[in-house]
């Protein structure tokens, strides 16, 4: 009885063992082919990604600035300097009020193109090219395109509006409509990418839904709010973090179009960082700046999934 | 095996597998990357680095120049960086100097010296191999000169200096009979004497603008007519660092109301960018056109019947907001003594020849080619090259100068007041303080 389990230890476990072995060789040769192939990503991704992010995190706890004088540890005191500065709170609020201003435009009127491209327009191929094209374009020739546009005297807004008796108006150079100003050139520029997605989301809804729908007499409307806007709720959601994220990181087309002005009134809060940092040297300070914005984003985003989540769980 | 045979050559044809066309073209890109540095290295031409902030007209005026200096001397090398100008170019320059390893000659407003010096990013040239080489403090305006030492260092060579200043189309001036006997603008005095000018010259003028001045989005040129305004009455404005911001502000007020009666709608357009204002006055819309020299030609390229003069003494003494474009060497970890030479060189025979660079407009800081008789046949350089006696630089703090936070800032509050949303106190007061904020913090340099 005791020979049976030796032998059978001795005369079956080499197989399975060398198996087992051939098996981890082979698996870690793949592992390491694995590796091999991503080392060129990881490689880029520490150095440009990772390795600055800590850096700057490390830098933000300093007085280093950008002509080398390194005043050394400061603990917490650029935070506490950032938190008093109001500059920090105009240019972060200007970003979040552009990032709502923005964002809806951007989510609602993307959605009311597809949808009218997808009904069988005659030239869809032509509404489809003119909404898209825009974004394939550099942030610097919109911002002149639309600085052109938008010239008190000679551009072609106030020359329309002239037409029906309205004073021209200072679209980029006064408080109250330099951040509408470029609310209007970024939804112009930037929604085609959004009206894609709902495109592509649409066109993936079965069309027997519709037929079903149809038989059971529901019209057009019944039709948009029971079928197609439940069908593209996981396209919203995407389509929604995506552009709070893309407004969050307003920068291009405000440095061009207004420099942040008048008054500060549509400074960004990187342009502020870019500021503190680049042109007022003050590289840690930028830093600290800098974190305190990257900690709203991930509040932002962890309120917003778990909105989602919470949302998507009820029956 | 299948992948062996499909990799297997044509029979009978060259072998080239995608592989070794791979390892090819990493070849010759190695090789490449090699090859750059051979043309410095078989000429054996000794090259220098030179960047600058040039670009436009100003840009091919110097790259000319530079062309100039490497065909006269075989030995070396100047080789040109145009950067774009402003916060970019500052930027690039204050890192390749915090590094070590920045150009071996650069160009530099001579406003933002104060904010380059003291931390060590500027080195000192060298005055005795100036001299040696034709260029001594004699050859400068006193002024000009003063730019060039900072804390007792020579630390700047100033190429120019480029003021603020009036110009007037010649035909408009002629109709309103505004023309003096030597066939320039009449002299003016008094504020209310100019208004009276702008508006004879807005009547001839096609338009109807007595002047055109660009300011919309553009700090820099509000504070540029600003300050030669506020400075005629002998005031002053100073940035103490640690301290707070040192001015009258009765001036201050009084002159913003100033340019906004020439800016009224009558007199000048009221809302005008920098386009819109040089186009009013290319096309004989407006009489006269607040600018820098820079823009002479622009001007002279669109036909444009002008002259040019410095801008008229109203409040007193005459006066003209200016900065210089100045040669500085930026710090070196471990500079290269005969290049050092070279570049003394360079800049003492760019001096030399800067008849060819006042040609873009700007007054050249070395008084011999000012006094030359060619020089003086050259209009309407000549006809504004006094306001030396009388520049007025930025005061010196290490955020001013062309293209600094100082210039934008004043933009950001003062565009309010020059449109017309908020009182000339108001916007005044929301500049000082974001100034004082500034002073408030350590100097980072």
């Amino acid at each position: 009885m005791s020979a049976t389990p030796v032998r059978a230890r001795g005369s079956a476990t080499p197989a399975p063992s060398a198996m087992r072995e051939g098996l981890r060789l082979r698996r870690r040769a793949e592992n390491l082919r694995g590796w091999l192939y991503c080392s060129p990503f990881l490689f880029f991704f520490v150095l440009f990604l990772v390795w600055p992010t800590i850096s700057g995190l490390i830098m933000s706890f300093t007085g280093r600035t950008l002509t080398g004088a390194n005043t050394g540890w400061v603990g917490v005191e650029n935070y506490a300097e950032a938190f008093a500065d109001p500059e920090v709170w105009s240019s972060l609020g200007n970003t979040l009020w552009f990032t709502v201003l923005s964002s809806i435009p951007l989510v609602v009127i993307a959605l009311a193109l597809a949808v009218l491209v997808n009904v069988g327009l005659p030239g869809q191929w032509f509404w489809r090219l003119s909404f898209f094209l825009p974004y394939l374009l550099a942030s610097t020739v919109i911002s002149l395109f639309w600085t052109w546009l938008y010239n008190p005297q000679l551009g072609l807004l106030n020359t329309m509006i002239g037409w029906v008796g309205i004073e021209p108006i200072q679209w980029l150079n006064d408080e109250n409509w330099a951040m509408h100003g470029v609310v209007i050139a970024t939804v112009w520029w930037t929604i085609g990418f959004n009206f894609l997605l709902y495109l592509a989301a649409l066109q993936a809804i079965p069309d027997q839904l519709y037929e079903a729908a149809s038989l059971d007499g529901a019209g057009t409307w019944r039709k948009f709010t029971s079928i197609t806007l439940p069908q593209l709720a996981p396209t919203t959601v995407l389509v929604v973090v995506l552009q709070i994220l893309a407004s969050l990181k307003i920068f291009d087309q405000i440095y061009q179009m207004t420099g942040g002005g008048p008054a500060g009134a549509t400074r960004p809060i990187l342009q502020y960082v870019y500021e503190a940092g680049f042109t007022g040297y003050r590289l840690g300070y930028a830093s600290a700046i800098s974190y305190i914005f990257f900690a709203i984003i991930i509040v932002i985003s962890v309120v917003y999934t778990v909105a989602i989540s919470r949302r998507s769980v009820k029956p | 095996m299948q992948r062996n045979s499909l990799a297997r050559p044509p029979r009978g044809g060259p072998v080239l597998s995608r592989r070794s066309l791979l390892a090819g073209a990493a070849g010759l890109s190695a090789a490449s990357v090699l090859g750059a540095c051979a043309p410095g290295a078989t000429s054996g031409a000794l090259p220098l680095a030179y960047w600058h902030l040039l670009s436009g007209p100003d840009g091919v005026t110097m790259g000319s120049l530079v062309d100039e200096f490497n065909a006269a001397h075989g030995e070396v090398d100047v080789t040109q960086t145009v950067l774009a100008w402003g916060s970019p170019y500052y930027t690039k320059l204050a890192m390749a100097s915090a590094g070590g390893r920045a150009p071996d000659v650069a160009i530099m407003h001579a406003a933002r010296v104060p904010g380059y010096a003291p931390g060590g990013l500027l080195d000192p040239w060298d005055g005795d191999l100036l001299a040696e080489l034709g260029v001594t403090q004699e050859d400068f305006p006193e002024l000009i000169w003063e730019k060039n030492v900072f804390d007792g260092t020579l630390t700047a060579i100033a190429l120019d200096s480029h003021p603020f200043v009036l110009y007037y189309n010649t035909e408009i001036a002629e109709r309103a009979g505004a023309l003096g006997s030597d066939g320039q603008l009449v002299e003016v005095s008094e504020p209310e004497e100019f208004r009276d000018l702008a508006r004879e010259l807005g009547a001839a003028s096609d338009g109807g603008h007595g002047l055109a001045f660009g300011y919309l989005g553009d700090g820099s040129n509000m504070w540029r007519m600003f300050y030669t305004y506020y400075t005629q009455t002998g005031a002053t404005v100073e940035l103490p660092v640690g301290g707070t911001m040192q001015y009258d502000e009765e001036t201050a007020i009084a002159t913003l109301e100033w340019i906004l009666s020439l800016i009224d709608g009558e007199l000048g357009n009221a809302s005008h960018d920098g386009g819109t204002a040089i186009s009013e006055f290319i096309t004989g819309k407006a009489g006269m056109f607040y600018g820098g020299v820079w823009e002479t030609g622009n001007y002279r390229a669109a036909g444009v019947p002008f002259d040019m003069k410095v801008i008229p003494a109203v409040f007193g003494q005459p006066s003209a907001y200016a900065d210089s474009h100045a040669f500085i060497l930026p710090h070196q970890a471990n500079p290269n003594e005969e290049k050092r030479r070279w570049v003394h060189q360079f800049v003492a025979e760019t001096l030399q020849a800067s008849l060819a660079w006042a040609d873009a407009g700007h007054i050249p800081a070395y008084s011999p080619v000012v006094e030359s008789p060619e020089y003086g046949d050259l209009v309407p350089q000549s006809h504004y090259a006094d306001a030396t006696d009388f520049l007025v630089y930025d005061p010196p703090a290490w955020f001013s100068g062309s293209g600094g936070d100082f210039h934008k800032y004043f933009g950001e509050y003062i565009q309010n007041v020059f449109a017309r949303s908020v009182s000339p106190l108001e916007g005044w007061n929301g500049f000082v303080d974001r100034i004082n904020a500034l002073l408030a913090k350590p100097s980072p340099v």
